[in-house]
């Protein structure tokens, strides 16, 4: 068998470890545009912040290609995937495959503003990226990111941590608007401006300015703000260019089933390009995030290596600490409809943020601020889809924890297959 | 690959296996000096009830571990007797090995994520189990299928 990845990332570094699981003598060449070891771009942003060195990005070890008998051609770009199971470089050579994996990621959107191109303007996105931000660290007073999501907050905590002046500029009426509750957000917004970075809602940029390079941002109220620094933290966009022209459908990303195929046969996507089914939600959409990325390539790569393995989906989830605060949220945070039922605990001196999102009571969504060490008991209620009615009332108990669920669990036992849940149940009789 | 079970019938919720793990975890290995170390030893093993059953739970090293996959740092690993292990040096305290624990027995000490390491560095072996003084903690080999 003749595999080949394309993208070496979470999603394909993944798949090259699980197909070998089932096929170690198959022919596996992984391509990818970027130069590097096997690095992880969720860490780019303790890289930036000083937190970890460059030698901390690596997640896996630098024999990873030779240990696992892949072939790796790094530092090339492929361009399109040519019909007759062939795929085509960036220095025009072209490769045959049997099996095909699409991992390509996604890239940093980049807004459509006046000045963008100016630089010093930067998304955060690979390790290139980090390297140039941290470059021009040494002429860099004050930075201003656009954008309050994930990448903006991470890029300004980071720079916040480098002593540069940070400003935030979020459209939105508050940060981390795609993850979670207005409420939630607001203790992750209040810890961050209490730290001294400066936050501004509601508001969006007008124009970079500069000559050759940045020198200032001008808001869309008219007020200036001077920088030698822009991050662009408007989300991701995924890289599917080199599908066009093909049978496969694309949509936002690559649309895949459940096997994680794509509508051409041989062809398997995963990681942030591949848009799949919700689990929560059921909807096909892209939840751009590492543990997706990783469980989507291993499935990806058990049917390339010809199981027959079923995705069950993916989930909009998001873990991350400012501060000291450390905030989780997962699945439906902001419910829109009818049906929801929300449990909320506050504690705004002790910032503490419990909120439960129920539907036809089971859990479907959750953000928790400050004690989070359960998330995770709270997370396979969801993913498990079980009916909590019974213990409802002690969901935001200081106490809940896993015991609380096992009689769930024996009541559920079709759900709660994993060999793990036997060995707890065998001694419990 | 062995991991340490909790035979409910004979746990009585006494929390030695709590003292026991985090003293093992501590830099003194010594009670009366651990308590006051800064920053103070988590224990890794956590007793917790329902009704009246009492369960000492801890990491479970599961055979497809949702942290592992979770981990984007690489600091959680599957070592080579199958047991699931953390490299402190890798953590950056991102809390997404929290988040996919289905068990919730990982915790944070600091910036680093704190779980059950099956004592590896004791030739004693777990502490929790020599601890234990009603015998309901065992390690035993665990019997799982293949994947």
């Amino acid at each position: 068998m003749n595999y080949i990845i394309i993208g070496a990332s979470a999603a394909g570094i993944s798949a090259i470890e699980s197909i070998r699981t089932v096929d170690k003598n198959g022919k596996i060449t992984i391509i990818s545009d970027e130069n590097y070891s096997i690095y992880s771009r969720c860490v780019l942003s303790y890289y930036l912040a000083g937190i970890v060195s460059e030698d901390k990005l690596k997640y896996r070890e630098d024999d990873f290609y030779k240990k696992y008998n892949v072939n790796a051609i790094l530092g090339k770009k492929v361009v399109s995937v040519l019909p007759d199971k062939k795929i085509k470089l960036s220095d025009g050579s072209e490769i045959p495959f049997d099996k095909l994996l699409i991992a390509t990621g996604s890239r940093s959107k980049m807004e459509n503003i006046t000045g963008i191109e100016k630089e010093g303007v930067f998304g955060l996105r690979n390790i290139d990226d980090a390297k140039r931000i941290d470059l021009r660290l040494i002429k860099t007073k004050s930075a201003v990111m656009l954008g309050g999501g994930l990448i903006g907050l991470r890029a300004a905590y980071a720079l916040h941590k480098r002593a540069v002046n940070v400003t935030v500029v979020v459209k939105s009426k508050h940060v981390l608007s795609q993850m979670m509750d207005e409420e939630g957000a607001s203790f992750v917004q209040k810890r961050m401006q209490e730290q001294g970075i400066n936050i501004l809602t509601g508001l969006a940029a007008k124009e970079i300015i500069g000559d050759k390079e940045v020198k200032s941002v001008i808001l869309e109220n008219g007020n200036k703000i001077d920088c030698e620094i822009v991050v662009i933290g408007k989300g991701v966009q995924p890289n599917i260019e080199l599908v066009k022209n093909t049978n496969i459908k694309t949509d936002w990303g690559i649309v895949v089933n459940e096997f994680l195929q794509t509508t051409v046969p041989d062809i398997y996507s995963a990681g942030d390009v591949a848009q799949s089914s919700d689990l929560i939600t059921g909807e096909s959409t892209i939840n751009a995030l590492w543990p997706n990325a990783i469980a989507q390539g291993k499935v990806a790569g058990l049917n390339m290596a010809g199981k027959n393995v079923k995705y069950s989906g993916s989930i909009g989830m998001n873990s991350v600490e400012f501060f000291d605060l450390p905030t989780i949220s997962y699945g439906i945070t902001k419910p829109k409809g009818e049906g929801f039922e929300m449990l909320i605990k506050k504690n705004s001196v002790k910032n503490i943020y419990k909120k439960i999102i129920l539907k036809n009571n089971k859990l479907v969504g959750f953000v928790l601020v400050s004690d989070v060490n359960q998330s995770g008991v709270y997370g396979s209620l969801i993913e498990k889809k079980i009916d909590v009615s019974s213990i409802k009332n002690n969901l935001l108990d200081n106490n809940f924890n896993f015991a609380k669920i096992l009689p769930l669990i024996s009541e559920n036992r079709k759900n709660f297959t994993e060999p793990e849940y036997d060995e707890i149940l065998i001694t419990n009789k | 690959m062995k991991k340490v079970y909790c035979e409910v019938s004979k746990c009585v919720g006494c929390k030695s296996c709590e003292i026991a793990c985090a003293v093992e975890h501590s830099k003194s290995k010594t009670l009366f000096i651990a308590i006051s170390e800064e920053p103070m030893p988590v224990h890794r093993r956590n007793v917790q009830s329902i009704n009246k059953l009492i369960i000492s739970d801890a990491c479970h090293h599961c055979q497809e571990a949702p942290c592992v996959s979770a981990c984007m740092s690489g600091a959680m690993y599957k070592d080579k007797d199958g047991s699931t292990q953390h490299d402190e040096e890798k953590c950056v305290g991102c809390w997404m090995c929290i988040m996919a624990c289905p068990f919730g027995t990982i915790s944070r000490r600091k910036k680093l994520a704190i779980k059950c390491d099956l004592c590896k560095d004791n030739v004693k072996g777990p502490m929790c189990v020599i601890s234990c003084p009603t015998k309901a903690l065992s390690l035993k080999d665990v019997q799982r299928g293949e994947l």
